[in-house]
């Protein structure tokens, strides 16, 4: 009999409440298996976003969050964020260097990589995600929207994480941008957790769904099964309904 | 979308950090949109502001290395306020003394800003005044400091009333954007 | 958004002299012109005309001198003027602040209109006890381009809305827009420090990648320094 991997991302009885009082998580549990890709599909205002911020433990929620063996508590956070790479909805927040090449070779040089590792694994993730040579030396700020996310990403794929946490990755990307950002994500190794609207997207790359209503896990099934419910699609506000 | 109940030290150094830089970039920046826009830059200090500013909301250690960087930084881009005579290390010495002072009394001690503002101002005032003194030294020009103080005042007196009234507000807005900055003083905080 | 910017986009000699090289030759610049006295004037002339060797070395056009230093006239020309109608020591005052603040001046404006803020900044970097405030200041370019593009854009908002405002609906325009800029600024450093945080920032940013100071390039640097020196101390004591 198989015995199932050990889960690389483990999230057990998750809650957030915001200062002001606001419950914007409840017991969220769930698993990520090595090399898997889940969506994380919901609504506007669903608690999506607020779900990765706590599993990177920049908010501290109440629960346990595990990734690869290391529990998110004070202390532990530098070693879970090495292994949990977050990718912002907005890339522009996450280019903060002079370069785009010191960006990406930030987080090796910061975990204490000598210059020329950490400038031959910035060479690496860049070649991953099609960045061109002449761009690795422009200001972030002299890239178009669409290079700007894949630096970002290669900033995170530069740590070598187990999983790998996207918010809204096709936000401002054209199709061409988002079939190649799919082609990227396809290739890569690391557990990833896609939080997205874009339901055309998540449907090429995951073969499971988790999908959050007013900060519940409302479901965990296969992405095709989902997919192909459309009252269930209208119901949790992934889909508009027709009209007539 | 932050916790102010996240107390990890780098994520917090990383904030501060970041919240200087834009502060510094608005010292650079507001002074450009004075001058293009012709309201006085000398008067109107604009300079002075966002770096006061950022005395109210970052650690004074970094409020005094952001009140020394600006002014320099400033003028190895635009020239202005010049390195020779030397206005740049003037501004450089009493930015810092103005943001070091509000940041100790404001964010370490805990004290209202309605305290920590005027005692920042009298820092800079007296520390502008020895500097000019140093710096006139080094010209072999003897400069009383007392009068040199009354004839800055007597021409940045709009600048000063800018501070007052726009200063308290930027922070309002600041402490409203980011809860995490409401703890100070015995509390915690930078 | 593009400020009043010093640097001039060229390539030539100077350009590509490696900044710390010119940050050594400055320093040899302004230590000159400390020493340098006012009579003799030949001291002076000679640094006058390095610098001038300078400029045309990095392919400054005289213009471009001309109205950078233009608005310093006043802050020279002013002391220099009211000293004129003081006694001896007090003409000879004006004349070493004039004479020394437009050495200095003009040494500062030629290396930053031949090297770029970036590159002075990973100079700096490079010195111990400057690697931290160095930091700092890459942060704050960073957030002018930042803040610059948000500015643009809000301009360009009201401007669409409301081509014809007069002054007061433009002032008001201008006081909600700073409140929102700076808002919005503040929200985003959060987030900027959080993607930091997650990258492993721990409290010190990462020195920039750096090859060691060529000796030619030590040596044109040390080179001019000598020079200086050599000229003011030899007008000063000679």
């Amino acid at each position: 009999m198989a015995v199932s991997p050990a889960p690389v991302l483990r999230v057990e009885r998750l809650s957030y409440t915001y200062a002001g009082g606001a419950e914007a998580l409840r017991d969220i549990t769930f698993s990520v298996a090595p090399g898997e890709r889940v969506a994380l599909l919901g609504p506007n205002g669903a608690g999506k976003s607020t779900l990765l911020w706590c599993l990177v433990g920049v908010l501290r929620g109440s629960g346990t969050v595990a990734v690869n063996g290391a529990v998110l508590a004070p202390g532990s956070e530098a070693e879970v964020r090495r292994r949990l790479g977050l990718g912002f909805a907005e890339p522009e927040d996450q280019l903060f260097m002079p370069t785009v090449e010191r960006d990406i070779a930030f987080g090796p040089r910061a975990a204490g990589a000598p210059p020329e590792e950490a400038a031959r694994r910035a060479a690496e993730a860049a070649r991953t995600v099609g960045l061109a040579g002449p761009l690795l030396s422009r200001a972030p700020h002299e890239l178009s929207s669409g290079e700007r996310r894949r630096a970002a990403l290669a900033a995170i794929l530069a740590l070598d994480p187990d999983v790998l946490a996207l918010d809204e990755p096709t936000n401002s990307l054209d199709a061409p941008g988002r079939a190649a950002l799919a082609e990227t994500l396809s290739r890569l190794p690391c557990a990833q957790l896609l939080a997205t609207h874009d339901l055309e997207f998540v449907g090429r790359l995951c073969a499971r769904a988790l999908v959050l209503v007013g900060g519940r896990l409302v479901a965990d099934e296969p992405l095709a099964s989902l997919l192909g419910d459309e009252a269930r699609l209208v119901a949790y506000g992934l889909a508009a309904p027709r009209e007539g | 979308m932050v916790d102010e109940r996240a107390s990890d030290d780098p994520l917090a150094r990383a904030r501060e950090l970041s919240l200087a830089g834009l502060l510094g970039a608005l010292g650079l920046l507001l002074p450009i949109g004075f001058h293009a826009l012709g309201w006085g830059g000398r008067i109107f200090l604009p300079m002075h502001l966002p770096i006061l500013v950022a005395g109210f909301v970052v650690g004074p250690a970094l409020a005094a290395s952001l009140g020394l960087i600006v002014p320099l930084l400033s003028a190895a881009l635009t020239g202005m306020p010049p390195l020779a005579p030397p206005i740049a290390l003037l501004m450089s010495v009493e930015l810092a003394a103005k943001a070091a002072v509000a940041s100790l009394l404001y964010r370490r001690l805990g004290l209202s800003l309605w305290v920590a503002l005027p005692a920042a101002l009298l820092a800079n005032w007296i520390v502008l005044a020895l500097a000019a003194v140093a710096a006139a030294g080094f010209f072999a020009i003897r400069t009383p400091p007392l009068r040199y103080l009354a004839a800055v005042m007597a021409l940045t007196w709009p600048g000063v009333l800018l501070q007052v009234v726009a200063a308290p507000a930027a922070v309002a807005v600041i402490e409203r954007r980011v809860p995490r900055l409401a703890a100070r003083g015995r509390r915690g905080g930078p | 958004m593009r400020g009043p910017e010093l640097y001039v986009r060229r390539d030539s000699p100077l350009h590509r002299l490696d900044a710390r090289a010119k940050l050594i030759a400055l320093a040899g610049v302004v230590g000159g012109a400390a020493l340098c006295p006012v009579r003799p004037p030949w001291p002076a002339l000679a640094l006058g005309g390095l610098l001038a060797a300078g400029f045309a070395l990095g392919r400054v056009l005289a213009a471009t001198v001309a109205r950078r230093l233009l608005p310093l006239a006043l802050v020279i020309g002013g002391p220099l003027a009211l000293s004129r109608l003081g006694g001896e020591a007090t003409r000879l005052a004006g004349e070493t602040f004039a004479l020394k603040s437009g050495l200095i001046a003009a040494a500062f404006l030629l290396l930053t209109a031949t090297t770029r803020a970036e590159d002075l900044l990973d100079a700096a970097a490079g010195v111990p006890l400057l690697a931290g405030p160095a930091g700092l200041a890459g942060f704050i370019l960073r957030g002018v381009h930042l803040l610059g593009g948000e500015v643009v854009r809000a301009n360009r908002a009201w401007r669409l809305r409301a081509p014809r405002a007069g002054a007061r609906v433009r002032l008001g325009a201008l006081c909600a827009a700073s409140v929102s800029l700076l808002g919005r600024a503040a929200a985003r450093s959060e987030r900027v420090g959080a993607a930091m945080a997650l990258r492993g920032f721990q409290g010190r940013l990462p020195p920039p990648p750096g090859r060691p100071l060529a000796r030619r390039e030590l040596g044109i640097g040390l080179l001019v320094v000598f020079a200086s020196l050599a000229v003011a101390g030899v007008g000063r004591w000679l």
